[in-house]
């Protein structure tokens, strides 16, 4: 270029000189965004169904087997959403209600997610009708350290969310009775932070369910 | 990196002098030391290890043989661009595939499968080899290297999973009084597996 005589053409010399450098970028980035859109196309479908079967899952877990789920949405009336919340920093981004086959109410459920020791924990959290006393909770995604945290997912930890009361908050105390169903939740030794986490969630969702979800009784 | 395989060999020949060599003799862990980020980070357990091994050959594959179809194409500064490119997106289109076929290993490999984007064995072969050689050799190799960084990445698995779960693939393998080292399965435990093969690997290599 340095050696070409500066000319009236200066300028399209440059463009074609930018083409001829860059065309390959350009058709590639083309080429390769519509091979992106292919493949997501095509697997997209299959990615929910996917999601959407582990949350049914959970859910029997929770539940019992063959139970209904109806997610909850906003009253925007033809346009309705899923209806979401936010307590403090934790975000709810599905409330559901579950019947069972026969159609009688079971309780209430809903995704929450906040921040973990590692990485952010998605839990699926599930109160009774009445919303006197929890279900149970089951992590949906988490990184906790293995070994220490991710405990979280296993007893005794977990059971104590069983049927326990939840008409005062939960609190989380290091030393105690795991067995005990009242709203004194042990910690998981060396994953206190975990523990932590998980019960804040647990405490934020039962006030997003109570401020969102009419109860029936 | 060592010297490329000499210019008087065949097509043939040289394509399966590259399969072996990135199957052993310059084997991405245990020999050139690249991807050493999954190494660490994925290899807990047999499982997790085999499915980015795969991820990573599947990528490595598609992008060898793109890049390998327009290297006459490619300008020199603008090729680690395109190299990049070429790379993600097969990324992404494995991780598509892995949420959509084996969502519980989407969900334990969490960022490290977006992560292969920048492993440097890929794009190191893009550059080392691809990009010079044609479509048959570059199929080779990347099939070669990425063969041989599964290998390693599973014998790492292997190792740690035994050791930590007293378990191969999720089935219980060791006797009951076997207690579990809870090391191996945090960063400790891989940094230590690796120091030790790797070891292990340069006593083969020197007695040579």
């Amino acid at each position: 270029m340095g050696k070409r005589p500066m000319s009236y053409k200066k300028e399209n010399i440059l463009i074609v000189n930018f083409f001829k450098q860059s065309w390959l970028v350009m058709t590639a980035a083309l080429v390769f965004g519509l091979l992106l859109a292919v493949v997501h196309g095509a697997l997209n479908e299959k990615i929910e169904e996917q999601a959407r079967q582990k949350i049914a899952l959970k859910m029997a877990a929770l539940f019992g087997e063959g139970a209904q789920t109806e997610m909850i949405m906003n009253d925007k009336g033809e346009a309705a959403q899923p209806l979401t919340a936010m307590v403090d920093s934790t975000q709810v981004s599905r409330f559901y209600k579950v019947m069972d086959s026969e159609g009688s109410l079971q309780g209430y459920a809903c995704i929450a997610e906040d921040s973990g020791y590692a990485d952010k924990i998605k839990m699926l959290i599930a109160v009774d009708p009445s919303m006197e006393s929890m279900l149970g909770y089951a992590v949906l995604k988490s990184n906790e350290t293995p070994g220490f945290g991710d405990k979280i997912m296993k007893e005794p930890f977990l059971g104590q969310f069983n049927n326990c009361p939840i008409d005062q908050k939960l609190i989380v105390e290091k030393t105690g009775e795991t067995e005990k169903k009242d709203h004194v939740i042990v910690a998981i030794t060396g994953a206190t932070v975990s523990s932590e986490a998980v019960t804040n969630i647990v405490n934020k969702a039962i006030k997003a369910i109570r401020e969102n979800v009419k109860p029936k009784k | 990196m060592s010297e490329e395989t000499a210019a008087h060999t065949t097509a043939g020949s040289e394509a399966s002098g590259l399969f072996i060599r990135g199957l052993w003799e310059d084997n991405a862990i245990f020999r050139q030391l690249l991807g050493m980020c999954p190494t660490l980070a994925v290899t807990g357990a047999l499982q997790p290890a085999l499915t980015m091994g795969l991820a990573t050959t599947f990528v490595l594959l598609c992008s060898n043989m793109v890049v390998s179809s327009m290297r006459s194409l490619l300008v020199g500064h603008l090729r680690i661009l395109m190299f990049t490119l070429t790379i993600a997106t097969f990324v992404t289109i494995a991780d598509l595939i892995l949420q959509a076929f084996v969502p519980t290993m989407s969900e334990t490999l969490g960022p490290y499968v977006p992560l292969i984007i920048v492993n440097c064995l890929i794009i190191g072969r893009a550059e080392a080899c691809a990009s010079r050689k044609p479509l048959i050799s570059s199929i080779s190799d990347a099939l070669g290297m990425g063969i041989g960084f599964t290998a390693g990445l599973c014998v790492l698995g292997i190792v740690r999973e035994i050791l930590a779960d007293g378990a191969l693939w999720g089935i219980p393998v060791m006797p009951d009084a076997f207690v579990n080292w809870n090391v191996m399965k945090l960063p400790a435990g891989a940094f230590l597996t690796l120091g030790i093969l790797l070891g292990i690997s340069n006593h083969f290599f020197r007695k040579k």
